[in-house]
């Protein structure tokens, strides 16, 4: 019995010393980090115009400092805009893989879904105050897997009046098997939710 | 101190005379208890474990057990003042023997001996669950069983994830020993379950002192210690099997164990032991709670060589859940958060399935284990080696693939090395010393492909104590010291993820001074007080991301507070966090009455909480954001546990739990503090019931009262709404505050019922239990899943013990 005392306490100082050694210092993999976007693009483009550019930026991602949103945005009374939405994961340089959102968010359209909300009265087509609080319509202009709308491309008539300091919110869903034709903004887990102001008719 | 338990325990089984009517089993077993000197002991108090059968000696010292079946038994003897024995004893013809005691003084003053290990001292406030008690809780989470116990509750996250919590605090400030090992997966944080499986405990034992100096820092609240039952030292092979069924999750729960000794190798024993438990959603009262399902394998084995004077003992345990979280309560945002809370029943409930899917945990926990003892005359000699391998993984719902992948993993490893030496100075004065060594490593599990919410770290924790106990015919007195030191070594990854590294040492020391008073026979004081400290969590320094389902973005106290660069610790103003705790106990057990009534204070300087800052925005919306921020914290309240038999066979009982807990330096409450909460039973027990036995049904009605003392109620949309206007509802006013306000109080009705079969050498129990009898929707204060659903509805629990 004595002799196994001492065995298991050489035994146990072996393995601690074992094991203490085998720890080496190396620096840890970075991980990709794939989902987070830090930078959202507005881009409304005119038949034949120049594009009138928005963008919201994060500094710092999880960090405690806002997001920069810059404007205002100025549109044309009475013209039809395209609005194509771009993704941006700002942890990765421009033309790296991980850097674009949008096409995954596009190839996994069938789980997403963007929602918009503006001051009523903003736009001619769509009339109303949008499809997130209140259920307005919206003039997707693509489509999922399933023909339900994303909202990556939209189409968007000015009012034909001048108007000023107007909201502009747009909602990013992720809604995995349960996005319907009756799912609606509040379904699902929110990828992004951005308030640009002022948006100006001019 | 055993004794009173021990008294408890039959009290609890009914004062009944001895036997068990069973065919052939017409044996007697006659004898007498004396004492080391050959005096007979008359009022001891001898106990068949197997029958849980009591009775006491005589004038004469003398006993006598009839209708005993020709098989083992285990015995247990107790009387004050002296160690208890536990005997087993084969019998084959009717017999006499003698019990011999040995004083107390001579020995450990010890209530609960595992592996020659002291556990309590006389001078803690602790409550046990003994085997027969546990028994009747069997099948449920080690969390759901401890809150039996006063002064215990638990922080909840859904239906199967229960932390416990002692006096108010939980996590990091108190200690589980498995085994005799420090849990390890205990310092994540409250939405993490110890990984223990309850089916392994012989009894459990909860210190609700400070500073239960043996085991190290951080036991701020108290201790919780996990005893198997010692291995078998005799040939003949036992075992037991348990079934359970649970209508609530339509759960099934297998558990088995087999042990026994080694033929020609006196003294050898070994146990194996296994348990699988499958649920499906859980039930509201009123509706599915969608995937929140869970699943167990657990399985254990030890061998180990007893003898007089020596011991060596080997143990190994592997835990391995999965654990689903409320589908409902996955949120990504505050808008998200805010929809969650009104939408009853909650977003994505569906019908009842068996399957796990996201949002869920994956657990497993490894426990190799390897100690001896060796007694010399008045010395006894404990070393012990352990090693933790603790994996966890969770799982979220995150965009196309990267749900299948975890967006949480964690390996972290823990070796510990535990020596100690106890002597007996003389009949009065005992001593013990010892020291603790410690490493630990964590290191993320690639492939996760988020910024790891807490750095990589490797620790180094060395500790030395010294414990001195001192008898005299009135009073028990002790008296501890310890010394910590902790070395931290971080590698991490910033908000940019760009590495970082950093690191920490600290030393400390922790002392308890404690007494009880024996005012007479029948009643005692205990008075205790520890002062212990702990050295900081790496999360509550490093944290950096969003908690899953909080919608609320943590920062450790290391980051800046502009910037979010890490600092170095020496440039915070931090102080380590330290508790004083003083606890007062007044026992009595008198004649019909056995009670306990407990008052405490707990001070905390420099407590580490979460702390609303302020609300920050990004591209998901709007978040309030919690930095670890330090305060003065008070917890102050009261125990109260006391049995009364109506007669023979009918008792009542009665558990208090009241507690105030406040930030002293904000002049606030805390959040998650349990609300007071009480309890009544009626139980009614009868010994014999023709071949049958042990009969026992019992209600237990429990009233959870509303928790008063809450913070400030900040719905979200008035800070979603007040941050459009450039309002900053907690940056302007940081007080604490919570979503929504406490839960309204409830009460809840349990009914319990129990009956065994011998037959021959093997025994049957069969237990039916009903757990919230009345079906009532209720939320409690400290189940984070009250934010988006109600809690569990009505039970009914079939449950079948085989034995042998």
């Amino acid at each position: 019995m004595k002799t196994a005392l001492k065995h298991l306490s050489l035994l146990s100082l072996i393995g601690v010393i074992t094991i203490f050694s085998g720890c080496k210092d190396d620096d840890p993999e970075p991980e990709n980090i794939q989902e987070l976007i830090t930078k959202v693009v507005l881009r409304f483009t005119p038949a034949g115009g120049a594009s009138v550019i928005a963008t919201a930026t994060d500094p710092d991602g999880e960090g405690s400092q806002n997001l920069e949103i810059d404007g205002p945005i100025n549109l044309t009374a009475g013209t039809t805009y395209t609005l194509t939405v771009e993704l941006i994961n700002g942890l990765y340089d421009e033309g790296e893989e991980g850097y674009d959102i949008t096409e995954e968010v596009r190839e996994e359209g069938d789980e997403h879904q963007l929602f918009f909300s503006w001051t009523e009265g903003t736009f001619s087509s769509p009339a109303g105050a949008g499809n997130i609080n209140t259920s307005g319509l919206v003039n997707y202009d693509d489509e999922d897997t399933n023909a339900r709308p994303i909202g990556l491309t939209t189409n968007w008539t000015t009012s034909a009046t001048t108007r000023t300091q107007q909201t502009f919110r747009i909602l990013l869903k992720h809604q995995p098997e349960i996005k319907s034709n009756s799912s609606t903004a509040v379904d699902g887990e929110t990828d992004l939710d951005i308030t640009f102001f002022p948006l100006n008719i001019n | 101190m055993k004794k009173y338990l021990f008294l408890l325990h039959i009290l609890g089984y009914s004062l009944v005379a001895p036997g068990q009517q069973q065919e052939n089993c017409n044996l007697s077993l006659r004898g007498q208890v004396l004492d080391d000197g050959g005096k007979s002991l008359p009022g001891a108090t001898l106990f068949i474990r197997e029958l849980k059968l009591g009775v006491v000696t005589d004038v004469d010292g003398n006993f006598s057990f009839s209708d005993l079946c020709p098989k083992s038994y285990v015995f247990e003897i107790q009387f004050l003042g002296f160690e208890s024995l536990e005997k087993k004893i084969r019998l084959t013809k009717s017999d006499e023997i003698n019990f011999q005691l040995t004083s107390e003084n001579k020995l450990l003053q010890e209530v609960v001996v595992s592996d020659h290990h002291q556990i309590v001292n006389k001078t803690n406030t602790f409550s046990t669950l003994t085997s027969g008690s546990l028994e009747e809780v069997k099948g449920k989470s080690l969390g759901e069983t401890l809150q039996g116990l006063t002064g215990v509750n638990s922080i909840q996250t859904g239906p199967a994830i229960f932390k416990p919590v002692i006096h108010g605090v939980h996590s990091q400030r108190i200690l589980i020993l498995n085994n005799g090992i420090r849990q390890e997966g205990q310092q994540w944080g409250a939405e993490h379950a110890p990984e223990i499986d309850p089916f392994i405990a012989n009894n459990i034992v909860v210190i609700k002192d400070a500073g239960a100096i043996k085991y190290g820092t951080d036991a701020m609240g108290g201790v919780i210690i996990i005893t198997p039952a010692d291995l078998p030292t005799d040939q003949k092979l036992g075992g037991e099997f348990h079934l359970i069924g649970n209508t609530n999750g339509r759960a099934g729960i297998v558990s088995g164990l087999l042990e026994g000794g080694v033929k020609n190798l006196k003294g050898w024993g070994w146990r194996v032991q296994g348990t699988g438990k499958k649920s499906g959603d859980s039930q509201a009262a009123d509706y599915n709670l969608s995937n929140t399902g869970f699943q167990e394998l657990n399985y254990s084995a030890s061998a180990g060589y007893h003898e007089e004077t020596k011991g060596i003992e080997i143990f190994y345990s592997h835990f391995n859940s999965t654990i689903g979280i409320l589908r409902g309560s996955a949120i990504n945002s505050t808008e998200d958060l805010a929809n969650a809370m009104e939408i009853e029943p909650p977003q994505y409930t569906e019908d009842f399935t068996y399957a796990i899917n996201q949002p869920r945990q994956e657990v497993k926990h490894d426990l190799f284990k390897l100690n001896a003892h060796s007694r010399k005359g008045n010395n006894l000699f404990n070393i012990q080696y352990g090693l933790q391998i603790n994996k966890r993984q969770e799982y979220d719902l995150r965009r196309g693939t990267l749900k299948e992948i975890p967006a949480l993993g964690y390996l972290l490893y823990t070796q510990t090395l535990d020596g100690d030496w106890e002597i007996s100075l003389n009949e009065n004065h005992s001593r013990c010393v010892g020291v603790n060594g410690m490493w630990q490593d964590n290191n993320k599990i690639d492939g996760t492909q988020t910024i790891p919410f807490i750095p990589n770290f490797t620790n180094y924790s060395a500790g030395l104590y010294w414990v001195e106990k001192h008898s005299t015919k009135k009073w028990d007195l002790d008296f501890g010291a310890r010394y910590d030191f902790r070395y931290a070594s971080v590698v991490g990854f910033d908000f940019r993820n760009e590495l970082y590294r950093s690191q920490f040492s600290f030393n400390n020391a922790s002392g308890t001074v404690g007494g009880t008073y024996k005012i007479n026979q029948s009643s005692s004081f205990t008075s205790n007080l520890g002062s212990t400290w702990r050295p900081p969590n790496v999360a509550e320094l490093y944290s950096l991301g969003t908690h899953q389902s909080a919608a609320a973005i943590e920062y450790g106290l290391l980051l800046d507070e502009v910037t979010n660069e890490v600092l170095d610790i020496d440039d915070v103003n931090f102080k380590t966090e330290q508790a004083l705790k003083w606890v007062n106990t007044y026992r009595i057990q008198k004649g019909k009455l056995n009670m306990d009534l407990s008052g405490y204070i707990n001070y905390i300087f420099n407590y580490i909480y979460l702390k609303p800052k302020g609300v920050t925005q990004n591209t998901r919306g709007v978040f309030p954001y919690f930095r670890y921020t330090q305060t003065d914290a008070s917890f102050v309240g009261a125990d109260l546990s006391l049995q009364y038999a109506l007669s023979n066979s009918l008792a009542i009982g009665s558990k208090v739990s009241l507690l105030r807990a406040a930030d002293q330096t904000q002049n606030d409450y805390l959040i998650f503090i349990p609300a007071n909460r009480y309890e009544v039973s009626l139980r009614y027990e009868k010994e014999r019931m023709g071949s049958w036995g042990n009969f026992y049904t019992e209600v237990k009605a429990k009233y959870v009262a509303t928790q008063t003392r809450a913070p400030r109620v900040v719905p979200i949309q008035d800070i979603i709404d007040a941050y459009e206007q450039g309002i900053d509802l907690i940056g302007e006013d940081s007080e604490n505050f919570d979503f929504v306000a406490a839960p309204a109080g409830y009460m809840l009705v349990t009914f319990n019922t129990g009956i065994s079969k011998t037959l021959n050498d093997s025994k049957f129990d069969f237990r039916l239990s009903i757990d919230n009898l009345t079906n009532t929707s209720y939320r409690e204060y400290t189940n984070r899943m009250r934010y988006y659903a109600d809690d569990l509805g009505y039970n009914i629990s079939l449950a079948l013990k085989y034995s042998f």
